[in-house]
């Protein structure tokens, strides 16, 4: 009983304890419920709207419309570069917890495409995760719908339609038009389209210089996505806008026909009209197809257009640089003229021209003339016909260099034709003062005749020599080259940069002697019937003959490593009563401008006179 | 030999006094879950929300099985219980399923069961046997500490090392409430936490990589926002973006979009929340607060030592898994897998809970039985 009456006590005692115990922890659960409720009232009340931008974070996703690159039309409306569609497919890395078995699913999927993984995964790593990176490039459609079929497989994979660009022309316009590209580094921080991944932008010609038009504006468009980044469904769209069409000035079927005429020789050709400047076609040759670039371009191909001798991703119509030779012997003749030369003034060729040089042993240095046993009393119609150097040595010294160099550059040597092509060149005009800055010596009397007949360090591009003839042929006319078309011609009165028409008259009478009389350089290359063509021919050197060399005879050009072979070079106009193109037209290493550059002029002009000139009112109809 | 009220009561008896306001709490609960478990399947009842339904059934035979079960056998068989739970624990690294590296299931007769759901329970069975058949009310350290010390260390440490921290958690918790209602002096408790405390940094360098983070994560969600504090950022973002109202029912982005992880689990209360806003949070916290008040009072009615500190317990745990729960998905308690009870998918715990319930009933209902001390099994 005593244990019982301990244990009915201590009971009491424990009852009482529980009770104060349970009393305690009840209120320490109400006051944890009390917390819970107040962090939902902080949660769901006061912090909502911060919440809600987040939710909507989470499920609107933005997503870049790509838009439509401008289409570049020629003279008459035909589309030479336009975009076709285009099924690709994208990686983003944060939608997806294993972008590693989504390629891998992927390649089960198509196993027939090369992904090349290492430098995939790569770029993922390297690329923020939010951006798409392109993973598959020009899928055929089959394979587009196979994957579309499989896309549950692929977590953070995205089929798109893009668009890509086609060029229309083939070859003959690939160098004027250019071509796009996936963005570089530089351009990534600066293009307004940088954000897509299958940004492209213009890296050469046209698509280059012309990319902020053609490029067009980002659309975009708000959808709602699962965590995965899957669309449920769109919420907005704000449309991309298309680039600018742009209509350019070369005539795509000359611009063919020139290409043809070239004949896989390499050099270049432009046709320019002499009154509005407008080029018809900038041909170089050889060249490559446009549209290797719209996929990525294997290694080996890009080696072999990159090693090739004959340079065909360069558009050696603006880029390329040659010594105009006897094409600068009209301007020199005029500059002549503009400085008290008669054009009755008569030289006697023997063949050679010789100044005082004390360098030399002999004292003496001896100029050539391209006719060795040379021809006899020249005047100025005579020498600019037969392209006598021992006359324009001579007049050259007379009137001295800057005023030859003056002239030149009135009408546009030495100077960028365009201002929109970052790879055109802008040749070379010597003068007196050019030499002193650029070389650091002063000038010599040997240089102005070399000079004189368009040697030494005159330099020019075939896109400059038709422009320089095309606005001396015009009467004198300062003309806007151009390759854009223009519908609101300038109205503007034209500048005269010829100072006396008689001027032209004379050196116009030369230019016609010399293709259409008998004993003319380009006579061979002479077009009969109504319609005439008349030019200069030049050849210029690309190397020194040494007088030993002179001596022992000299080598024709088909003997000399092509690359050594002398530029055949010829600058014309047509037709001759009332001309209307000027055409210039340079073979590289091609031996003659008689021999190899005037028969393709010739062959230009006649198709030009034969399927264009008539065709002025079809034209300015259809423009 | 047990002493007892003399006349045994029938079963219809038994039933007649079963407290069906709880019974229909917790039916009002259960249905939120399967409208909750409704909506994350997209209007579709066959998958979660009937499996759901079936293991609520299932739970109501456990139910009124216990309900009905002698309290004097329960009694008698506590230990042995207790015993029978630990081994399945313990045998567990041998035969148990593992799912994401931890070993907590294990399958029988095609059912998959997780045994610490249930050893929450039966630790208190235990503990609650213990306490009734101590001598000694006065002796705090070795009676009140450090025996029952031991018996709650055998099953947590079990638990620790499967690994599943957040359970090991519960039940240690839930055994130290026991502790507390038995009067252990509050010195111990005091010297306890402090003892945590200081204990800290040592602790620290036994958590594994993995559990470091989840700590980092949980003072500084916004650290990782695409790792470790994933879940518990979206979680937030879900229940703040429901605002007061709620977004409406199945029309939860957060949820109907993926974002939140563990949906139809450890974070359901997170999508109710999202759909029906404040409103709903509070009324389901109202709910899971009267189940509480109503379990506490049914217990405190009972005679019996056991039956009290069972009863409690069973209390404790019940409440530390509603508020471990909320408080991990509303940010304030770090990330451990602890589901909801009653809503949360998942059979174990639907089974342990009404298992729990089951012991708490029957206890109210038998208030008068006395119990005699019986000091081994």
């Amino acid at each position: 009983m005593i244990e019982s009456n301990k244990f009915i006590f201590k009971k009491y005692d424990i009852e009482a304890s529980i009770n104060r115990r349970t009393a305690i922890i009840t209120i320490a659960k109400a006051g944890l419920f009390t917390i819970l409720a107040s962090r939902l009232a902080y949660l769901q009340i006061v912090d909502k709207d911060k919440y809600k931008i987040l939710s909507d974070n989470n499920r609107i996703t933005h997503r870049l419309l790509e838009p439509q690159r401008g289409i570049i039309f020629d003279l008459h409306g035909k589309p030479l570069a336009i975009n076709r569609e285009r099924y690709e497919v994208v990686i983003i890395r944060e939608e997806t917890s294993d972008y590693i078995k989504s390629i891998e699913n992927l390649k089960n999927i198509l196993p027939e495409v090369y992904i090349d993984t290492e430098k995939l995964y790569s770029e993922i790593k390297k690329t923020k995760k939010f951006i798409p990176i392109k993973v598959l490039d020009d899928l055929s459609w089959d394979q587009f719908s196979v994957l579309n079929a499989n896309i549950h497989k692929v977590d953070g994979l995205y089929p798109q339609i893009g668009f890509k660009r086609y060029y229309t022309s083939g070859p003959s316009h690939s160098h004027i038009i250019g071509y796009t590209a996936p963005l570089d580094k530089k351009e990534k921080d600066s293009n307004t389209l940088a954000d897509l991944s299958s940004a492209k932008s213009g890296k050469i010609g046209i698509e280059k210089s012309k990319d902020s038009n053609l490029r067009g504006k980002l659309g975009s468009k708000n959808i709602e996505v699962n965590v995965n980044g899957r669309e449920i469904r769109e919420l907005d769209r704000y449309e991309s806008t298309s680039g600018e069409n742009i209509h350019i000035t070369i005539d795509s079927e000359l611009q063919d026909y020139c290409y043809k005429s070239l004949n896989d020789q390499s050099g270049c050709v432009a046709v320019t009209n002499v009154k509005t400047g407008e080029f018809y076609a900038l041909v170089s040759s050889p060249s490559y197809d446009p549209n290797l670039f719209s996929k990525s371009i294997s290694i080996s191909k890009w080696n072999s257009l990159t090693d090739n001798m004959y340079k065909p991703l360069i558009n050696k119509s603006i880029s390329s640089q040659y010594p105009p030779g006897s094409t600068i012997k009209p301007f020199v003749a005029l500059a002549a003229l503009e400085n008290g030369v008669s054009e009755k003034r008569e030289v006697y060729c023997n063949g050679k021209h010789e100044i005082k040089d004390t360098s030399l042993e002999s004292g003496i240095k001896t100029f050539h003339c391209w006719k060795e046993e040379g021809h006899g009393k020249v005047n100025m119609n005579e020498a600019l016909k037969v392209s006598c150097d021992v006359y324009f040595y001579q007049i050259s010294r007379e009137i001295g260099i800057d005023k030859i160099a003056e002239v030149c550059k009135r009408f546009g040597f030495g100077q960028n034709v365009f201002d929109t092509f970052f790879e055109e060149k802008k040749g070379i005009v010597p003068s007196k003062n050019w030499k002193l800055e650029s070389i650091g010596t002063p000038w010599m009397v040997g240089e102005t005749l070399s000079a004189g007949i368009g040697q030494g360090y005159f330099l020019t591009t075939s896109a400059q020599l038709s422009i320089a003839l095309g606005q001396l042929i015009n009467g004198g006319e300062k003309i806007n080259p151009t390759i854009f078309l223009n519908r609101n011609k300038d109205t503007q009165k034209k500048k005269k940069i010829l100072l006396n028409q008689k001027h032209l008259a004379i050196i116009k009478r030369g230019l016609e002697d010399a293709t259409n009389t008998l004993g003319g350089t380009s006579y061979r290359s002479r077009i009969s019937g109504n319609l005439k063509m008349a030019g200069k021919t030049g050849t210029s050197q690309v190397r020194v003959i040494s007088s030993k060399e002179r001596e022992e005879g000299l080598k024709k050009n088909n003997e000399l490593p092509w690359d050594k072979r002398d530029h055949g070079l010829f600058i014309g106009y047509g037709p001759i009563n009332n001309p209307r193109y000027a055409v210039s037209v340079i073979i590289e290493h091609g031996g003659s401008g008689s021999g190899a550059a005037a028969p393709v002029a010739s062959k230009i002009f006649k198709y030009l006179f034969d399927n264009k000139l008539n065709l002025k009112s079809k034209r300015i109809s259809n423009v | 030999m047990f002493s007892g009220s003399k006349i045994e009561a029938t079963i219809s008896d038994k039933l007649r006094s079963i407290n069906y306001l709880l019974l229909f709490l917790i039916c009002t609960i259960f249905f939120i879950g399967i409208l909750a478990l409704y909506s994350i399947s997209n209007g579709n009842f066959s998958e979660w929300p009937l499996r759901h339904l079936q293991r609520f059934i299932m739970g109501l035979i456990i139910f009124f099985i216990m309900v009905l079960l002698d309290l004097k056998i329960i009694f008698r068989f506590a230990y042995l219980i207790f015993i029978a739970s630990i081994v399945t624990l313990m045998i567990l690294p041998l035969v148990g399923d593992e799912i994401n590296g931890a070993k907590r299931w294990i399958s029988f007769a095609g059912f998959s069961l997780q045994p610490s759901e249930f050893v929450k329970y039966t630790l208190i069975l235990a503990l609650a046997k213990y306490f009734h058949s101590m001598e000694d009310y006065h002796d705090n350290f070795i009676s009140k500490l450090i025996i029952p010390g031991f018996i709650i260390i055998i099953p947590v440490a079990f638990v620790v090392i499967q690994p599943d921290l957040g359970t090991a958690l519960v039940i240690f918790l839930g055994g130290v409430s026991v502790l507390w209602i038995s009067g252990l002096n509050y010195k111990y408790f005091i010297s306890g936490i402090l003892g945590f405390i200081l204990s800290l940094p040592i602790l620290w360098q036994y958590l594994k990589g993995y559990q470091k983070e989840r700590v980092f994560t949980f003072f500084n969600p916004e650290r990782d926002p695409l790792g470790n504090g994933y879940h518990i950022t979206q979680s937030k973002i879900a229940l703040g973006s429901g605002g007061v109202s709620g977004k409406g029912y199945m029309e939860g982005t957060q949820s109907h979009l993926n974002f939140l992880p563990e949906m139809q689990t450890d974070f359901i209360f997170t999508m109710f929340g999202e759909e029906f806003g404040f409103i709903g949070s509070i009324v389901l916290i109202l709910l899971y607060m009267a189940i509480t008040g109503i379990s506490i009072r049914m217990a405190l009615i009972s005679k019996s030592l056991f039956s009290k500190f069972l009863s409690l317990g069973i209390c404790s745990v019940f409440f530390i898994y509603v508020f471990v729960n909320i408080g991990m998905v509303t940010g304030i308690l770090p990330v451990v897998g602890v589901p909801l009870p009653f809503i949360s998918y998942g059979g174990s715990s639907m089974l342990a809970v009404m298992f729990g319930f089951g012991l708490l009933t029957n206890c109210y209902i038998n208030y008068n039985t006395t119990l005699t001390k019986s000091s081994f099994i």
